[in-house]
């Protein structure tokens, strides 16, 4: 095999994939700036008149600007108390001189990979129900939190081992506590690691379902997946307007995703290949 | 240097409020989850204890086997056909030099979409009559393969395994390819000078080296096929019959729209335990192989 013919090889199976990947996307956004008829006369070719018809439909049809807020709101809260709590405890065990403490509670935090999110689901629910948080936004709030905190305690810990020893004890010497360390020291130099964290955290809870779905009964409390299952439950056969829906809520993610790649995929291989 | 990082005061603080959220919302729930698999109950009187009997009833429940059954489909089509085509695909692409960066980040785009949105766009692509496998099909003149994808017993559970590759593929490959990237220079170039090129390369050098990948690569996938729910709640809600359910799924019907709590927590003892006996088999397994190379 000639040198040309081997850089043309493995592009022969990337495109098909890339094609795969790409043209479902592309056939919902396109499909919905098309009218019923046209989505299933001409499913191929571009919409003939652009129309916008199918998102007023869906606008005027749903309370999408509160689902929207609602998401946004439950996930950067939740994702901010996973930070700061996930990093208080890494600093803890990764820093701090209590080595026996620490191993206990880093080997209890890698049990929580053994354990299947659905199992606990229905303990939750009621537990929820018990404590009074059912349908308030609270119900999302603290689980989101509290599900989040082992994978950044360990993407966390992992950058925090890394640092060395010599940098606190300048900050010793310069007569810093504890907590001046945390914050004047370690914290800075963590921040990047912070970033991706944050993003990881946000796109997870952004996109849960059975939880939201679950533990909120109100119209008005829905997230954005919540909202987007119900809308097709409801215009099963309006192909139009559950496009335009399915379209307002992976755009915003798609855009997202578009400038921060390079963070998300450094996070995600940052947490699974130390993982 | 002791006072500062032998706080007590601050240790207790920052140890503390995350463990109890932990303990509150993994631990807890996986005590009380074993409590009341233990008991009948319908989530509103007390529950009485009856021993072992719902799990009795699971090993009597037909359908309870089927969702099993369809655990281990997931499970097997995760390990057997996509971890090949991730190992693949990533070994292709670390090769290219050219657009190597758009390769890679368009396979991730998947795994940053809401799960409940792809399931709508592709039950969207599996629409008996606008959707885009059917089209595709008529055009291509064959008609008689086209189907109701999600309402037929025999594709359902693999329409939803397909969408569900579509999501996640991309994401492992991302992550063999960061091993496959942080194999030094040197031992490949070692390699190379022995006669390891082409496929050759991939199998006796690449592959072998980035083993560790591959096996968090499985585990994860093992664990996500345990953890598939919401994916089948809103494809197929389970059906049709019953055929596309998971465990989790089965279990989330028996508690809420059937009221049994007391076998709804059985199921969801026996998914923990048989989710920790795949990780351990898995375990031995990888640790076994690994002894014999040695």
């Amino acid at each position: 095999m000639n040198v040309s013919m081997k850089r043309i090889v493995p592009h022969l199976v990337l495109i098909p994939y890339v094609i795969i990947v790409l043209y479902p996307l592309f056939f919902i956004i396109n499909a919905s700036f098309k009218n019923n008829s046209e989505i299933s006369l001409n499913p191929w070719g571009l919409p003939q008149s652009f129309s916008f018809d199918n998102y007023t439909n869906a606008l005027s049809n749903s309370f999408i600007g509160t689902y929207f807020f609602n998401s946004l709101y439950i996930s950067v809260i939740s994702t901010v108390a996973t930070i700061l709590l996930a990093t208080a405890i890494s600093y803890a065990v990764t820093r701090m001189k209590f080595p026996r403490l620490s191993k206990l509670v880093y080997s209890l935090l890698l049990l929580s990979l053994l354990i299947p999110p659905a199992s606990l689901l229905i303990p939750l629910y009621l537990m929820i129900k018990d404590m009074g948080m059912y349908n308030t936004p609270l119900a999302l709030l603290i689980p989101y939190t509290a599900f989040g905190i082992p994978l950044t305690v360990f993407v966390v810990a992992a950058f925090l081992k890394s640092i060395p020893q010599e940098l606190e004890e300048a900050g010793i010497m310069d007569g810093l506590s504890t907590y001046g360390i945390l914050g004047r020291i370690i914290i800075p130099l963590t921040l990047p690691t912070l970033v991706t964290v944050f993003i990881l955290n946000f796109i997870s809870h952004w996109n849960e379902y059975i939880m939201a779905n679950l533990f909120l009964s109100s119209d008005k409390l829905r997230t954005l997946p919540v909202a987007v299952v119900a809308f097709a439950d409801q215009y099963n056969m309006n192909y139009g307007a559950l496009t335009a829906a399915i379209t307002i809520s992976i755009v915003p993610v798609i855009i997202i995703y578009a400038v921060l790649q390079k963070k998300i995929i450094e996070g995600v291989t940052a947490g699974g290949v130390k993982g | 240097m002791n006072k500062v990082h032998k706080n007590y005061t601050a240790y207790f603080l920052f140890v503390v409020p995350a463990m109890l959220l932990y303990i509150t919302f993994y631990l807890v729930p996986l005590f009380n989850s074993l409590q009341y698999s233990v008991t009948s109950w319908n989530g509103i009187t007390q529950p009485v204890y009856n021993g072992l009997e719902n799990f009795q009833k699971a090993l009597d429940d037909e359908k309870f086997w089927i969702a099993f059954k369809n655990n281990i489909y997931f499970v097997a089509f995760s390990v057997f056909i996509q971890v090949p085509i991730i190992v693949l695909v990533s070994v292709l692409v670390s090769g290219v030099r050219r657009f190597l960066d758009f390769y890679k980040v368009t396979v991730f785009l998947p795994s940053v979409l809401s799960t409940a949105a792809i399931a709508i766009i592709w039950q969207f692509i599996y629409a008996p009559d606008a959707g885009l496998i059917n089209q595709l099909l008529r055009e291509i003149g064959l008609e008689s393969w086209a189907k109701i994808w999600l309402g037929d017993k025999a594709t359902a559970t693999l329409s939803i395994l397909i969408t569900n590759a579509w999501q996640w593929t991309g994401f492992y490959i991302v992550l063999v390819l960061a091993a496959i990237f942080a194999i030094s220079k040197e031992m490949l170039e070692a390699g190379e000078m022995d006669g390891a090129v082409g496929w050759r390369k991939a199998w006796y050098l690449t592959i072998p080296l980035i083993r560790p990948v591959i096996i968090v690569v499985m585990l994860l996938s093992i664990t996500g096929a345990m953890k598939a729910l919401d994916i089948v709640l809103i494809m197929t809600k389970g059906g049709p019959f019953g055929s596309s359910e998971v465990m989790a799924t089965y279990m989330y019907k028996q508690a809420y729209q059937l009221g049994d709590f007391g076998y709804a927590n059985a199921i969801a003892i026996i998914i923990t335990i048989f989710t920790a006996i795949l990780a351990g088999i898995f375990h031995l397994i990888s640790k076994r192989t690994k002894e014999v190379e040695h």
